[in-house]
């Protein structure tokens, strides 16, 4: 921000920052335009999804006549059960890889132990390795180990995550070493130390690292791609991919999948956002 | 777990990279440096490098360069700014090959990609069936999914740059302009170059647009590495060779960040 400028006061700064708003907007409508198309086209017949598209007229972005048809037939389509396997994958992840994230954290910043050095090296060196990069050959070992088509081999490679464990170990670092001798003195052990004390105090880290580890699935697609052929198993962006494959597509149907896909991850970063705003407000009171 | 995950098929891949798979017989023979050398006789292979490095030299500086103007411009005084930038943002929310459907459906010919040009008096233009546009055209959507998150971090660098810096060089009589190549720009250098690194590791590992729109065409214009390893693997059924591969695109990715720390390191 260059608030207190001289020349940001009086007629000359109102007009600068009028011509500033418009910039602003007209870029962030540009941006805001294909996911408008995208939710509009979704809320209309699949038949009228082309009508107004050209030219360009208020009709491209609001529907006349909104139903929420294309959403109810969901269900009756492959992509309403990926879409939940892509929920049940997610949501297990988070719960699972938080739990292992959180003690491997705890053991690099609490507990002193003989290769700890080397331990983190290899978290900060798995972080230099993108997973994609490796997901083709990591399928073959999964195949071998007969993981294809399972949910576990799906949800295991979402586990560990380093930026995840990067985050809690750097937030638990922070955390004072009275608390754990009084901890101590108390009769807790290793574990009660971790679950008395850590968890409690690190609920923002855990909340970004959760996060990390739920839009690390929501959002994968190579991995699923290989792993989760059959049916029972196709995650929902690969659902939809094999959807548009199709010889005559349903647009209708489409976007409405593609809404479902952007506003789940969407309402969830929105409605942890308040957590993020209260961990920097309240790291202030220490 | 990470070691499970992320190095071990690392080392497969390196391992797995020096043999063969026989077709009739199913025995894997130990072939030494062959795989590579067949990758280095093949066409296919030297195409896909080609657009490969095509696309890293346009789309990194394009998105960064996006990416720092929406900064600098968010970081503007106007009125509800929060708004307009959370507008920019609202693309990254959605996985990569979801937005890659819905552009998919943006570039038909009766999409909504046309009708904007319309609007502009320019004739409806092919996008992803044409040679010469595929390539920008995934440049585009990407850069439409991507730039919101890496404008944060700049975002970030620029907010962190002290306001006495610039009410003092305002004092003393320099103009906005000045002020940007002076202070604002010297100043987010850091994240300028995490921004730089971290996209062009990003860019190089682009699959979903490939895979879904234009499976590596049209004749082999959006034959992206990832997705030609991935069709070696299972198209033409080749894992060893796929193997390799991998192996030489961990190790280009490897020297490129290398570079460019360095690079950027001297510029210090």
């Amino acid at each position: 921000m260059t608030a207190g400028l001289p020349q940001s006061r009086g007629i000359a700064g109102f007009v600068r920052r009028s011509v500033l708003t418009v910039l602003g907007a007209l870029v962030g409508l540009l941006f805001l335009a294909p996911l408008l198309w995208a939710v509009s086209s979704a809320l209309r017949p699949g038949a009228e999804v082309f009508r107004y598209v050209n030219p360009l007229q208020w009709r491209t972005f609001f529907p006349e006549h909104p139903t929420l048809e294309n959403f109810v037939r969901l269900a009756d389509t492959p992509l309403g059960p990926a879409i939940v396997n892509s929920l049940i994958v997610s949501a297990v992840t988070v719960a699972v890889g938080l739990m292992i994230c959180a003690m491997a954290a705890f053991a690099l910043s609490a507990i002193e132990f003989r290769g700890q050095g080397v331990v983190f090296t290899i978290v900060i060196l798995s972080l230099l390795i993108p997973f994609d990069a490796i997901a083709i050959p990591l399928a073959n070992l999964f195949r071998d180990a007969n993981l294809q088509n399972t949910f576990a081999g799906l949800i295991l490679p979402g586990l560990g995550n380093g930026l995840a464990i990067f985050l809690l170990r750097q937030f638990f670092l922070a955390v004072p070493h009275e608390l754990v001798d009084a901890g101590r003195v108390d009769g807790l052990g290793w574990w009660g130390i971790f679950y008395r004390i850590y968890l409690p105090l690190s609920k923002p880290a855990l909340i970004g690292a959760g996060l990390t580890l739920f839009l690390f699935q929501w959002h994968a697609f190579v991995w699923p791609l290989l792993i989760g052929s059959d049916a029972d198993h196709t995650l929902g962006p690969v659902a939809l991919a094999n959807f548009t494959g199709r010889f005559s597509v349903d647009y209708g149907l489409l976007f409405a999948g593609a809404v479902v896909l952007i506003v789940i991850p969407l309402a969830i970063i929105l409605s942890l956002q308040r957590y993020f705003i209260q961990s920097v407000s309240t790291s202030g009171l220490k | 777990m990470l070691v499970l995950v992320r190095l071990l098929p690392a080392g497969y891949a390196v391992f797995s990279g020096f043999f063969h798979t026989s077709l009739l017989t199913g025995q894997e023979s130990w072939v030494g440096l062959q795989n590579y050398a067949d990758l280095l006789a093949s066409e296919r292979f030297w195409n896909s490098v080609r657009v490969t490095l095509l696309f890293s030299l346009i789309i990194n500086p394009f998105q960064v360069f996006i990416a720092f103007a929406l900064a600098v411009l968010f970081t503007q005084r106007m009125h509800v700014s929060a708004l307009w930038r959370s507008l920019v943002l609202l693309p990254v929310a959605a996985p990569g090959a979801v937005s890659t459907i819905v552009w998919g459906v943006i570039y038909r010919p009766d999409g909504l990609a046309n009708s904007f040009l319309g609007v502009l008096g320019i004739p409806p233009q092919p996008y992803l069936i044409s040679t010469s546009q595929a390539l920008m055209s995934i440049i585009i959507l990407m850069s439409w999914a991507g730039v919101g998150y890496w404008m944060m971090f700049l975002i970030a660098g620029i907010n962190d740059i002290p306001q006495e810096l610039h009410e003092a060089a305002a004092l003393d009589g320099a103009s906005a302009w000045r002020r940007f190549w002076r202070i604002t720009l010297p100043l987010v250098r850091r994240p300028l170059a995490f921004v730089l690194v971290a996209d062009t590791i990003t860019n190089f590992l682009v699959f979903a647009p490939v895979q879904v729109l234009t499976q590596g065409g049209p004749q082999g214009s959006t034959n992206l590495m990832m997705f030609e390893i991935y069709e070696r693997a299972y198209k033409l059924g080749d894992l060893n060779t796929a193997n390799a591969e991998v192996v030489i695109l961990i190790a280009i990715t490897l020297v490129i960040v290398a570079v460019q720390f360095r690079m950027l390191g001297n510029a210090e």
